[in-house]
């Protein structure tokens, strides 16, 4: 639907290469298409205008290097200004010198507080904490009986009073129960809220005055538009939260949102959750979410993990092999099972620049891995490493009866094959390949 | 990096065999038993769930007594009020600049209102497109006052937003599926529907995924006297909608209300399940459902676009209900729906009390949008 910023801005400069500084119509230009990616993306509007002014100024006879294209150096610009704002660095968690950290929770309806609640205990015990969860959602229907679900699920107590008492009330006496209980990471689960209910809002300043929590965080769903500004400010100045949850970054919201509140209350994101798994919860890293926002994809989350899998060594061959075009289906293979162990492999695509917008709509499952998986293990071993010598028939007719596909899903696999070897060598020259990914690091 | 590279290929593949949800479609009898056998069960189950009860009694009755009441001024009074409250931002903003409107060739005047629509989420394309038809109409009449503009403003945006907004509840049962994504309000929505609709109402408790969702759904049918079909968490929804629209045959309920899982449309293998409700209802009746009514967040923006597209493709949706008005948000992307999509806006839902649901009327939300608060 969106074309991705880098796109748009090699669109824009078109046949602009190498040729020294940007000219002040070039700056005009790309600037517009900054401003209706970040629109698109629900960057307050006002956020934008700042935004776009100040890469504007730096844009403004940058020099161009030989080895991008002016926009990808336009996209380098931006990427490194929205790191800026965004605060360069995951926000870790603290704990309370004196136990329990208290935790709260707040929100607007709907964006996700309760399961937010769970992951975090979840989290957090897998830092060696035992969390507590207070429930003080006394008006949604089963609100309560959601948490106390979650609790049983993730074996975490859940302190409840029902719906009678007032939530600063149950915070408080759950809060007592947490110490009594030794608990030391306790996190209070509140009523979703519209920010212009001022009894709502007053309630929240109540709790939080109450139960005076170590941190409050704002829970807010990715897919907030231009108001999200409106809701931040009136959730610090209520609730003066210190950091945000942006959840269901599993869809594909840009969540300009985030980049909005951030710049207005000067507040971090912490979290970032995805996924209707109870693990799919961690800090968030501010310096990704540029990608994000711009549609360039999750570069840096992709290395890390691909990197976890691959020591240094093996990363830095197979990178050599890759750009000068020599990858056989042996190392092909190998990554495969790499990717496996990575997570499921939707979202793993989500990440991977230029691929977003073709793949709204495609979900890959791991079965089609394994059909690949089952073609390749069906190759003989000359055949991996040579794949030139499955332009043969006989061979990819044998391939195909041995994985049980069809000879065609054979040929297609080697011709894809190919492909990926042509791009891949054209990358290696730092050729257009894909854009906002100058130079990518191999290390 | 080097995992990079295999995605492509593999991205292939699969367009090759979109087909690849389909086969649980060939074995619609396999559910059919399953869920005459399981039918038991559910007693047990549905009695188990009643020890959570007695905590949501109190609130129950609370909010029973707020069924009727409706504050003065009517829902377009609570939205103007509303809006009133956050003056300061677009609609001030708004109305401010059609203040100083004199010259329809303007070109910053009209700036300023793109500027001022694009606050509201009613997103890029969408807001071009007005603002092209409002400047050429301006410049063509020549229009030079501020109140002949904003007529001129009320009437595109309503024009935009007109769609028929009935539900069609004709049949007996009428079969209602609702959908949408993830904490858009569909449960509370429904609540909120079977106060509205007249007739008897059933619902369904199609919502087995997230934790409490049936609780949250029996909750709203003890408030509202509307029976409830449900099974335990983790049942197959098709099943649960199965055996609510045997139930509504066999009770002659008047309309059937399913409720599902909320479920963000990327994710193919929850949509290809939504699906199979669908396809499941309509076997046992074959022009159901009559109504997929899709639950959209006011506050959502230019992604509520994609959220739409996506639902329709998938299971048909026939109209939207726009919910949480009640916030700082404008609501907005209903444009933008109306402009990208053509399906009708046919309800909202303004406010968190039961009778909180009206059927949209395009001109008062144009008002409500450019209107002089």
């Amino acid at each position: 639907m969106f074309e991705t910023l880098g796109e748009r801005l090699n669109t824009a400069l078109d046949g602009v290469r190498g040729s020294g500084n940007l000219t002040e119509d070039q700056v005009k230009k790309v600037t517009r298409e900054i401003r209706l990616a970040l629109l698109e993306a629900d960057v307050n509007y006002g956020v934008v205008k700042e935004f776009v002014s100040n890469v504007r100024e730096r844009a403004t006879g940058a020099e161009v290097s030989k080895a991008l294209s002016p926009g990808q150096q336009v996209v380098k610009i931006v990427d490194e200004e929205l790191a800026n704002l965004m605060g360069g660095t995951a926000h870790k968690l603290t704990f309370a010198s004196r136990p329990p950290t208290v935790v709260m929770l707040a929100g607007l309806n709907g964006h996700g507080k309760t399961t937010t609640a769970g992951k975090l205990a979840l989290f957090v015990r897998k830092l060696g904490k035992s969390p507590y969860l207070i429930a003080c959602d006394t008006y949604r229907p089963a609100a309560i009986d959601q948490l106390q679900q979650i609790g049983r699920e993730l074996n975490v107590p859940v302190y409840t009073e029902g719906t009678e008492p007032t939530p600063e009330d149950i915070a408080e006496r759950g809060l007592k129960a947490a110490r009594d209980g030794g608990y030391d990471f306790v996190i209070v689960d509140t009523a979703g809220r519209q920010v212009l209910d001022a009894d709502m809002m007053e309630e929240l300043k109540r709790v939080r005055g109450r139960i005076k929590p170590h941190s409050v965080m704002l829970v807010l769903d990715v897919v907030t538009g231009q108001n999200a500004v409106e809701v931040a400010q009136a959730f610090q100045e209520y609730a003066d939260f210190d950091g945000m949850v942006l959840t269901k970054l599993d869809g594909d919201a840009r969540g300009g949102a985030a980049l909005s509140v951030v710049k207005v209350t000067g507040r971090p994101v912490r979290f970032a959750s995805e996924g209707e798994k109870m693990s799919e919860f961690d800090y968030f890293y501010p310096d990704r979410m540029a990608g994000r926002i711009l549609g360039m994809g999750d570069v840096l989350t992709l290395i890390e993990k691909a990197e976890q899998q691959m020591d240094q060594q093996e990363a830095e061959q197979q990178g050599k092999k890759l750009m000068s075009g020599k990858l056989t289906f042996e190392d092909f293979l190998q990554q495969m099972q790499m990717i496996k162990k990575m997570g499921p492999l939707s979202s793993l695509l989500g990440m991977i620049p230029g691929l977003g917008k073709q793949l709204q709509g495609v979900e890959i499952s791991d079965k089609q891995l394994g059909r690949v998986e089952a073609m390749i293990t069906s190759m003989t071993a000359q055949e991996r490493r040579n794949p030139k010598l499955l332009q043969n028939p006989s061979r990819t007719r044998r391939i195909a009866r041995g994985s049980g596909m069809t000879q065609q899903d054979v040929k297609n696999l080697v011709k894809q094959f190919n492909e990926m070897q042509k791009m891949m060598k054209q990358m290696g020259k730092g050729g257009k390949g894909f854009p906002g990914m100058p130079g990518m690091p191999f290390r | 990096m080097a995992t990079d590279i295999e995605q492509p290929e593999v991205e292939e593949e699969i367009l090759d065999e979109p087909a690849d949800v389909e086969p649980e479609d060939s074995k619609p009898e396999v559910e059919t038993v399953e869920v005459e056998e399981l039918a038991v069960e559910d007693e047990v189950a549905e009695a188990e769930q009643a020890g959570f009860e007695p905590d949501f009694e109190p609130d129950a009755a609370e909010e029973t007594g707020e069924l009727v009441s409706e504050e003065s001024g009517g829902w377009f009074g609570r939205l103007r009020s509303g809006l009133k409250r956050s003056r300061e931002s677009v609609v001030g903003q708004l109305n401010a600049a059609i203040a100083e409107f004199r010259d329809a060739g303007d070109e910053e005047f009209w700036e300023r209102v793109e500027e001022i629509l694009i606050s509201s989420d009613v997103g890029v394309n969408t807001t071009a497109k007005l603002v092209a038809e409002l400047e050429q109409e301006a410049l063509e009449k020549n229009i030079t006052s501020s109140d002949q503009l904003r007529k001129l403003m009320i009437e595109h945006a309503a024009r935009m937003l007109e769609g028929p907004v009935e539900l069609d509840i004709s049949r007996k049962p009428t079969v209602v599926l609702m959908v949408g994504v993830n904490g858009t309000g569909k449960t509370t929505t429904i609540g909120k529907l079977v106060n509205y609709l007249p007739g008897e109402v059933m619902l369904a408790a199609g919502d087995t995924f997230r934790a409490a969702a049936i609780e949250q759904l029996q909750t709203w049918g003890e408030r509202t006297g509307a029976p409830v079909v449900a099974r335990q968490r983790g049942a197959d929804a098709a099943a649960v909608a199965h055996e609510a629209v045997e139930a509504a045959q066999q009770q002659n309920a008047d309309v059937l209300l399913v409720d599902t899982a909320g479920r963000l449309h990327t994710k193919i293998n929850l949509m290809a399940e939504l699906e199979k409700v669908r396809r499941v209802i309509e076997r046992r009746i074959p022009d159901a459902p009559h109504e997929v009514l899709m639950t959209v967040d006011a506050t959502t923006g230019q992604n509520g676009l994609r959220q739409v597209k996506m639902f329709a493709e998938s299971v048909g949706v026939t109209g939207i209900i726009l919910t949480k008005l009640d916030g700082t948000a404008k609501g907005g992307i209903a444009l933008a729906i109306a402009n990208e999509t053509g399906i009708p806006i046919k309800m909202i839902s303004v406010g968190e009390k039961v009778g909180d649901l009206h059927p949209f009327d395009a001109r008062e939300f144009a008002e409500a949008l450019f209107g002089d608060l």
